[in-house]
């Protein structure tokens, strides 16, 4: 029978080469090619060693392990990957070649209908405001982080709990500076297990279940399609709208999410951009208590962030090498989420989230303890005060700013008390937003970006966003007073 | 049922789960089918006649499979049945929709050297997804025959058995006639 000669599809040269090698090793009666045979030794099917073993002996097969193994040590990623890629690869490029689109899918059901909504630019970006709207701002901000926050953290650890438990700690520990590291300002506790259980933990409760909501509903793949191109600009494919997405909810958490991209030139863009511009639920709270009795202030600094993530994405995208990577995903369909999946998936995400992030907050209080007692604070705000002179604004910033990194509502407290005296304006209360926006957002985040992606790469960004936060924050003080704009 | 003098020359049905090989073996044998497990396994193999044309030919549904090299049982049977049974046609079943994922085993099916041809099933939601294949380009790039179905209503079921008629007797020709 005559056998055509394979089609186009080449591996690379050394693969081709050991594939031509191995097939002059082989000499006994097999069902497949010997370029088949060769390919499925090169990736390690144990079966296919047997049975070539069986046929040719000892020897040879020990011959061809050694070509397998030299094969193996010159290249940097596993053969059978690279063999995947290859066929993925040339998959992709007939399909692509093949394929034509005859007119624009048309939806038949409602489902349909409601989803091809979400994909179409004209409609996708309203309807993803009033997702923002409703889902982030309405029930994760005002009812999540004010109503409910205001319940526990008040009320029930600030009312009981915590006054319980630091009578108890100064009662029964004698030494000052171990009260101090367990109930005082930045304790464990105080701060800690307090921020973390009651602060966070409700907020990002309710994040995960809008989450999970629009995971099920099927909307996320379609903001997912609506954002690709956009993203394309940024270095960045469709898939990144998930940890962004996330950002809002815990930028911590959607850093170590950063993981589902697929290169790591796509999880550095992503993480620089979580650091810099993307305010968790936390930041969000501070920004629109800060702002909140000033409209114009609030769009000014959604523009600002806006246009900073966007040119932070498209410089990253120029300077670090390579290219964004092509977008795949299924489409499923428009559906109603089942209620015990979403409760489920918030729940596992909940579990995670106790694992991976509330250390973090204890070894913050831990810093913040030592800072303390060995004036290292001290040092810190000396450094910051000529930044926060050149922001024109008083003094008494830089603490808002230092502790914001690590407890961002204390931080807002010491702002609000500033204007309520009278030694902020609008236009302070403007810069400072965008400052702390712009700050790395918290210690937790940057402990988890030097897990992640290492200790310079993690310096390298805490680098940048001081740099862009005060620098964007001048700027914006210098364009403000030349335009005479006055926002309150 | 006399016995031919030599087997009837084989055709293995394979592709990736649930893109209609099944709907496809069914339309091709009709009535005459065995299900059995492959021996020493688990796993369920259909074996049927095609007749067509006053010829028999066997039909093989072999289990869902992604790649060559087998993760699954079901991919270690189904590439055993294509070790073992030597047969003498491959057709590849194929979702339409999903061309970029499904042809990495169209290329390891090329590579196998056995011959082969692509059944590109479900047309008929590629083109509700607003979608259209050039079938003429996809065949000239793989170098092997193309065939578009919707096995569900049968549409296209008949060149697939003219594919099968003309490949298998041109390589069998010596076989004696049935009947």
């Amino acid at each position: 029978m005559s056998v055509s000669p394979p089609p186009a599809p080449t591996y690379p040269p050394a693969i081709e080469h050991a594939i031509a090698q191995i097939g002059e090793l082989l000499r006994g009666d097999y069902a497949l090619s010997s370029r088949t045979m060769a390919l499925l030794l090169l990736q390690g099917d144990p079966e296919i060693w047997d049975e070539v073993e069986a046929q040719e002996g000892r020897g040879t097969v020990e011959r061809i392990r050694s070509l397998k193994d030299t094969l193996e040590q010159m290249s940097e990623t596993p053969l059978a990957w690279q063999i995947e890629q290859q066929r993925q690869q040339w998959g992709r490029q007939i399909a692509a070649q093949v394929t034509q689109a005859t007119r624009s899918p048309r939806p038949q059901t409602l489902a349909d209908w409601i989803g091809w909504l979400c994909m179409n630019p004209w409609t996708g970006f309203p309807i993803l405001a009033l997702v923002l709207y409703f889902g982030l701002y309405q029930f994760v901000g005002v009812f999540g982080a004010g109503t409910v926050v205001g319940w526990i953290e008040e009320d029930l650890f600030g009312g009981h709990i915590n006054p319980f438990v630091e009578n108890l700690v100064r009662s029964v520990v004698p030494w000052t500076p171990i009260q101090e590291l367990l109930v005082g300002e930045y304790g464990v506790w105080t701060l800690g297990v307090t921020y973390a259980i009651a602060l966070i933990l409700p907020i990002v409760t309710f994040f995960f279940l809008v989450f999970a909501l629009l995971e099920d509903t099927g909307y996320l793949p379609r903001l997912a399609m609506l954002i690709d191109r956009a993203f394309k600009s940024l270095g960045l494919n469709g898939r990144a709208v998930i940890p962004i997405v996330l950002g809002f909810g815990c930028d911590t958490m959607a850093t170590v999410v950063t993981r589902v991209l697929e290169t790591r030139r796509e999880r550095i863009i992503t993480t620089l951009l979580l650091t810099l511009t993307i305010p968790c639920s936390a930041q969000l709270g501070v920004v629109l208590a800060l702002l909140s009795a000033y409209p114009l202030g609030l769009a000014i600094w959604a523009g600002v962030i806006v246009l900073v993530f966007l040119l932070a994405g498209w410089l990253a995208a120029q300077v670090l090498p390579g290219r964004a990577t092509p977008f795949y995903m299924e489409i499923p369909p428009m559906r109603l989420p089942s209620l015990s999946n979403v409760l489920l998936k918030t729940l596992a995400r909940l579990q995670w989230y106790f694992m991976e992030v509330l250390p973090l907050f204890l070894i913050a209080s831990v810093l913040i303890w030592v800072g303390q007692l060995t004036g290292l604070f001290d040092l810190a705000l000396r450094l910051l005060a000529p930044l926060t002179r050149l922001l024109n604004l008083p003094a008494e910033a830089s603490v808002a700013f230092l502790f914001g990194f690590f407890r961002r509502d204390y931080g807002a407290a010491g702002l609000y008390d500033l204007h309520e005296k009278g030694m902020l304006s609008g236009n302070d209360m403007l810069i400072t937003a965008v400052v702390l926006t712009l700050f790395v957002p918290c210690v937790a985040q940057f402990l988890v970006t030097i897990k992640e992606r290492g200790w310079k790469t993690a310096l390298g960004m805490f680098a940048i966003a001081m740099t862009v936060a005060f620098g964007v924050g001048f700027a914006l003080s210098r364009l403000l007073s030349g335009l005479g704009v006055q926002v309150g | 049922m006399r016995r031919q003098a030599r087997p009837r020359p084989t055709v293995l049905i394979v592709g990736n789960p649930n893109v209609g090989k099944s709907v496809l073996f069914h339309k091709l044998t009709g009535r005459y089918v065995t299900v059995s497990n492959y021996p020493g396994t688990t796993v369920e193999v259909a074996r049927g006649l095609m007749r067509y044309r006053g010829r028999e030919f066997v039909i093989i549904d072999s289990p869902g499979m992604y790649s060559l090299m087998p993760i699954t049982d079901e991919e270690r049977v189904a590439r055993r049945i294509l070790l073992r049974e030597r047969p003498a046609l491959v057709l590849h079943v194929i979702d339409a929709k999903n061309l970029a994922r499904m042809l990495p085993l169209t290329m390891q099916l090329v590579e196998t050297g056995v011959p082969v041809a692509v059944v590109l099933n479900m047309m008929d939601e590629l083109e509700r997804a607003g979608l259209s294949i050039q079938i003429d380009t996809l065949a000239h790039q793989l170098g092997v025959p193309v065939l578009p179905t919707v096995c569900l209503s049968g549409q296209g079921v008949e060149a697939v058995k003219e594919l099968i008629y003309e490949r298998l007797t041109a390589a069998c020709a010596d076989l004696p006639t049935r009947d």
